[in-house]
């Protein structure tokens, strides 16, 4: 009976193990597709003051995972790729417009975009938005979300990532 | 004794360098020319024969509302980046204040307040950088847009720093205002970001200047551009200064005589030998100052239009 036991639990230990490295080997995928900007941004129309309203869309073999990654894409394209224009939509540049500013600050944004970093306070995902569509052995989910461009402007002067407007008068 | 004056020069200096802030242009926001004739905001003036229309802001701001909340607008988005607009509203209500001021201001002798013409011409609302805004509503059947063009000019060289323009989405509502307000809301971080280049290059190449000589006729000393020192004219003396005193010697002479010389994309340093800031007016400043001396001893007038164009005026005080 014991054994029975033993064997019972060794065998659940074994399976919660699979699938928790299961789901970390998604997440890290995932994280991998983010690092290698594998996402599109475009405008998804005029936002209020203060914030860019925009439509990412991202990659992942989980259309969870990848619903998930588009909150921080969203806020790595208005920091770094900005976005075109069209159809009444204003193109935008880039928040940081210094070519390897990402590399130079590595150490920086490395904790702002980890898994609950700093990214989450400048974007929200506008409810009723995802679009999932599957794309070869993998999803493409687009959802809408607005970035609170101004306050991450600030936040990436105060990191001395980008020049503010007035510096150096 | 003589170490503690030292420190305290060398404690000077420090807090010189350490405070040293480029001088901070001042922006303005003006309804473009074009916009106010098409609006009905302008004076006409005859100009020797020629009738010239003069912008007319006060009653474009006392009239256009659309006017007045684009100006607040914009105001409010730069003051949001820490770099707030001077007010033309505020600006023309000071200069009416202050001639009413000067115009009651007596000695007890009797005497008021001495003013030159120049003085006078120099009392407009100026800033340094002009942000010059025009719009118009345009109808596609119910719908309604609006084209805009907001262009930030250097008020000195005339350069255009940098342009927004563009029609907005059409939308069904009518309101100008709101049109407007989205138009400015959507393009003032591509607008900042022409005039950040423009600070960075300043700061990285030199405050880019307008400097004009001129030479006052029949001066007691005869001095003109051509008067000879040594080998030189006085024109050679006054390049070789431009040329050791400009950021890697950049300027342009486009025009040259023996009684004007017109000197244009002048490159000066931000900061003086001692880190303090400088401006067209201590440029020019210094180039009276050499003159002054000998072997010239040419006396000089110096007068200032703001942080970019200056004039000296060799031969009289």
């Amino acid at each position: 009976m014991k054994h029975k036991m033993l064997m019972t639990a060794a065998w659940l230990l074994s399976l919660l193990m699979v699938s928790t490295a299961a789901w970390a080997g998604s997440k890290k995928k995932a994280e991998k597709d983010t690092h290698q900007f594998r996402y599109e941004i475009t405008c998804a129309g005029n936002a209020v003051q203060g914030t860019y309203l925009v439509r990412v869309y991202s990659y992942s073999k989980k259309a969870q995972v990848a619903e998930d990654q588009c909150r921080k894409n969203a806020v790595h394209g208005v920091i770094f790729k900005g976005y075109g224009g069209g159809e009444g939509c204003v193109a935008q540049r880039p928040l940081c417009n210094t070519p390897g500013a990402e590399t130079a600050h590595e150490e920086y944004f490395r904790s702002f975009f980890a898994d609950g970093g700093e990214f989450q306070k400048y974007a929200s995902i506008i409810a009723g938005t995802t679009e999932v569509t599957k794309v070869g052995k993998e999803y493409r989910v687009g959802v809408t979300v607005s970035v609170r461009k101004d306050d991450l402007r600030k936040a990436l002067e105060a990191a001395g990532v980008v020049r503010s407007l007035n510096a150096g008068f | 004794m003589k170490k503690l004056y030292f420190a305290a020069i060398c404690c000077l200096m420090c807090s010189l360098m350490a405070n040293a802030q480029i001088k901070k242009p001042e922006l303005m926001v003006f309804p473009s020319d074009e916009w106010c004739i098409r609006n009905g905001y302008f004076t006409e003036v005859d100009n020797m024969g020629t009738t010239t229309r003069i912008p007319n802001y006060k009653q474009a701001l006392q009239e256009d509302m659309g006017l007045r909340l684009a100006i607040a607008k914009i105001n409010d988005l730069m003051a949001e980046r820490q770099f707030p607009l001077q007010s033309l509203e505020q600006a023309i209500k000071n200069l009416e204040q202050q001639r009413a001021e000067d115009n009651l201001t007596v000695s007890k002798q009797g005497n008021e307040l001495a003013e030159s013409p120049l003085d006078e011409l120099a009392r407009v609302a100026k800033a340094d950088i002009i942000l010059d805004l025009s719009w118009e509503m345009k109808d596609m059947g119910p719908k309604h847009s609006i084209s805009y063009i907001l262009e930030a000019k250097d008020a000195y060289t005339g350069k255009s720093i940098g342009a927004v323009s563009g029609t907005g989405a059409p939308s069904m509502t009518a309101d100008v205002d709101v049109l407007l307000e989205e138009a400015i809301v959507a393009n003032i971080d591509n607008f900042n970001y022409r005039l950040q280049e423009h600070f960075t290059e300043m700061q990285t190449i030199g405050r880019e200047i307008v400097l004009d000589i001129k030479v006052f006729a029949g001066n007691e000393r005869g001095i003109d551009l051509e008067s000879e020192f040594g080998d030189d004219e006085l024109t050679d003396v006054i390049l070789r200064w431009m040329r050791q005193n400009t950021v890697s010697g950049r300027f342009s002479m486009p025009y040259a005589s023996e009684n004007v010389m017109n000197f244009t994309q002048v490159r000066i340093p931000v900061y003086d030998d001692y880190g303090v800031a400088i401006d067209a007016y201590a440029f020019a400043r210094s180039l009276s100052k050499m003159l002054r001396k000998e072997p010239y001893k040419i006396p000089s007038k110096v007068l200032v239009k703001g942080l970019g164009r200056a004039v000296i005026i060799l031969g009289e005080k």
